[in-house]
């Protein structure tokens, strides 16, 4: 005899995330500032971004190398991705920048797949990203931390562990000062604290280390909006450039059929100068708890490829740092 | 492998029951993140799960040392418009290193607290249930965390129709390391389903005074995702029925029948009937695999059995009302 069973089910009572296309490997090829062009001629920047993709070339090459050796005979998803940064303050005009950026590149053998702007890791077409990711950090909690009290934040900074106290009163019941302590140190601290965000005329202003986390994390496919993808990768035509940054979607795709945006896990080219920038951007991606399901898509996907992937997200995430 | 929780359950602070809608935006904890909702059998709305950060020591009966680092998951659920839960839960398991290790180690593992130290997993389970220790690992405080910050919502107008205390359940679920294999035992027809004979499936649970209540349960390893909504249905159920009898024992049914005092009984007796005896539907969300454990609970302390005769005493206090005042009016009638 068989037993008839009815299973109830609500479509609303069920969580649902939709998954995003991925590559093995998203390598940035630079990250720009407006300081890094104030020359005047366009010219004059061409050159200098000749210069800076000349110096990338070997590293791409490398890291393509790395991945076709772990899958030999099959060719590897790789993307390759731009920053620009139009968050701290407008420079140049798409119309002008991007086609010099495309043909510096080019000029020694390189695609730019994707270029994004980084206010979009702020606000991505209304969605507030980096609102978001803020709203998903869990403190690295200090010893001793019961859950009794609420994590001892100071708002707008996060650190990776114990600041020097900083009232009179905690200071006379240590008996002075008492240095700052990072949690899990092996024999000495290595403190950081990381100014997310702060107001200036009224306004957040986020971070520019912060924004860099946002756009790790759109890189590795883990950010959802009510279980949805943001910003979505969007067609541009270098024949159609737009005159202010904020036309530009997002995250702009300026080759016929790249492999996708996001990946697997991500290397990013950069100046030495910005190691600070990531040590600061590795201390918030530590701390930040991505969707349990973006996160399970991204592993079950990697295992079916039998591509290894580390279960910490920050340890997706790697670097090329220039002299 | 040890699952430990503790569930806050108390009356959603709303004059009226809220409905579907704002008990959503009621919920929306998390930016970003989607609230889950069902309509049946009975209106069920969950938050999105906040996770907290926790490095302390853990409770043991023993007093042996154990330390645990990782996260504990908190979720509130609103039932019928009309109760809030807040509910916290982490899964102890066995430390691979004595080694503090990075944070981003533990974040990969939501919701699970790595131990280390001596004490057993059964020391703690007892140090966990028994008597509180200072300093120690402390799941109520998120829990209240989270009911205050849902009390402070602007769905919410904070002027609840009767005053009623809130209860807490603490929970330990033993794991036993190898998951069930149900193929090696012979099927049973169904309705013959004994929870103490069946498998490793166990469930205790004890009132352990004032509004605290406890609960042990052991069960296999892949029954462990669905323990919590268990343990929260088991919280509602023995809200439902402390407030209920709270309520009963407050309307004073000795006074005489039909009395002014009977009839403000009667009134006390009203907010029962009118926002919580429709809530009652135990194991209406509890995966079927479970329900052997809701079934032992059934028996002992048997929760329905005892609802049953609350909600009579109720009927049979306003029937009896009801009589005496038609009494009345029947005497009035007859001398008009």
């Amino acid at each position: 005899m068989t037993k008839a069973e009815m299973v109830f089910g609500e479509v609303a009572a069920q969580r649902t995330v939709a998954s995003v296309p991925l590559s093995h490997l998203s390598i940035e090829l630079g990250h720009l500032y407006r300081e890094d062009l104030d020359a005047e001629d366009i010219n004059g920047y061409g050159r200098r971004l000749g210069h800076h993709f000349k110096a990338v070339r070997p590293w791409v090459d490398a890291l393509r190398q790395g991945f076709t050796d772990v899958r030999p005979g099959r060719a590897p998803r790789i993307s390759t991705c731009f920053l620009v940064d139009d968050y701290f303050g407008d420079f140049s005009t798409p119309a002008q920048l991007v086609p010099a950026l495309v043909t510096a590149a080019d000029s020694v053998g390189l695609q730019i797949d994707y270029l994004a702007r980084e206010s979009g890791c702020a606000d991505a077409d209304g969605v507030p990203l980096a609102a978001l990711v803020e709203a998903r950090l869990v403190d690295d909690p200090p010893p001793d931390t019961t859950g009794t009290r609420p994590p001892a934040r100071e708002t707008g900074w996060l650190c990776n562990g114990q600041r020097t106290p900083a009232s009179a009163e905690a200071l006379s019941a240590l008996g002075g000062w008492a240095p700052p302590t990072e949690n899990g140190a092996r024999n000495h601290s290595i403190f950081v604290d990381v100014e997310l965000w702060n107001e200036q005329d009224g306004r957040r202003v986020w971070s520019c280390p912060f924004l860099a986390a946002v756009w790790q994390l759109l890189r590795l496919g883990l950010l959802r909006n009510l279980g949805e993808p943001v910003a979505v990768p969007a067609p541009l035509s270098l024949a159609e450039l737009p005159e202010t940054w904020a036309e530009l979607p997002p995250v702009a795709q300026l080759t016929p059929r790249p492999a996708p945006f996001s990946a697997y896990r991500t290397a990013s080219v950069l100046a030495s100068r910005f190691l600070p920038v990531e040590l600061a951007v590795r201390t918030i991606l530590s701390q930040v708890h991505v969707d349990p399901e973006a996160d399970q898509q991204v592993v079950r996907r990697s295992g079916a490829e039998s591509v290894a992937l580390p279960a910490e997200v920050v340890d997706r995430v790697s670097y090329v740092f220039l002299s | 492998m040890l699952a430990i929780g503790e569930i806050r359950t108390g009356l959603l602070q709303n004059s009226t029951a809220v409905p579907a809608a704002l008990t959503t935006r009621a919920l929306a904890l998390l930016p970003g993140e989607l609230v889950r909702s069902s309509e049946r059998p009975i209106a069920y709305a969950v938050s999105p799960e906040r996770l907290t950060g926790l490095d302390c020591r853990l409770p043991t009966r023993s007093r042996a040392r154990a330390r645990g680092v990782g996260t504990a998951v908190t979720r509130a659920a609103i039932t019928g418009g009309r109760v809030l839960q807040a509910s916290t839960r982490t899964v102890l398991m066995r430390a691979g290193t004595d080694r503090r290790l990075p944070w981003a180690h533990y974040l990969a593992r939501p919701g699970v607290v790595e131990v280390t130290g001596r004490a057993g997993f059964a020391d703690v389970a007892d140090g966990y249930l028994g008597v509180p220790q200072q300093s120690t690992l402390d799941l109520a405080a998120l829990n209240e965390r989270l009911f205050d910050d849902i009390v402070m919502r602007p769905e919410l107008d904070r002027r609840p129709p009767f005053r009623v205390a809130r209860t807490t359940l603490r929970w330990v679920a033993e794991v036993a390391d190898e998951p069930a294999v149900p193929v090696r035992r012979p099927p049973r027809p169904a309705g013959d389903g004994d929870g103490a004979g069946d498998g490793p499936a166990q469930a205790q649970f004890w009132l352990a005074g004032g509004t605290l209540r406890t609960a042990r349960l052991a069960l296999p390893a892949d029954h462990l995702p669905m323990v919590v909504e268990l343990c929260e249905d088991l919280a509602l159920h023995d809200w439902l029925l402390t407030t209920v009898t709270g309520l009963i024992e407050r309307g004073r049914p000795d006074a005489a029948p039909g009395s002014v005092a009977d009839t403000a009984a009667v009134q006390r007796i009203r907010p029962a009937v009118d926002h919580l005896l429709h809530l009652w539907m135990p194991a209406a969300r509890v995966d079927r695999r479970l329900l052997p454990l809701w079934e032992s609970l059934e028996r002992r302390p048997g929760f329905t059995r005892q609802w049953d005769v609350s909600v009579s005493r109720i009927r049979d206090q306003i029937a009896l009302t009801t009589v005496g005042l038609l009494g009345i009016v029947a005497e009035g009638i007859t001398r008009a």
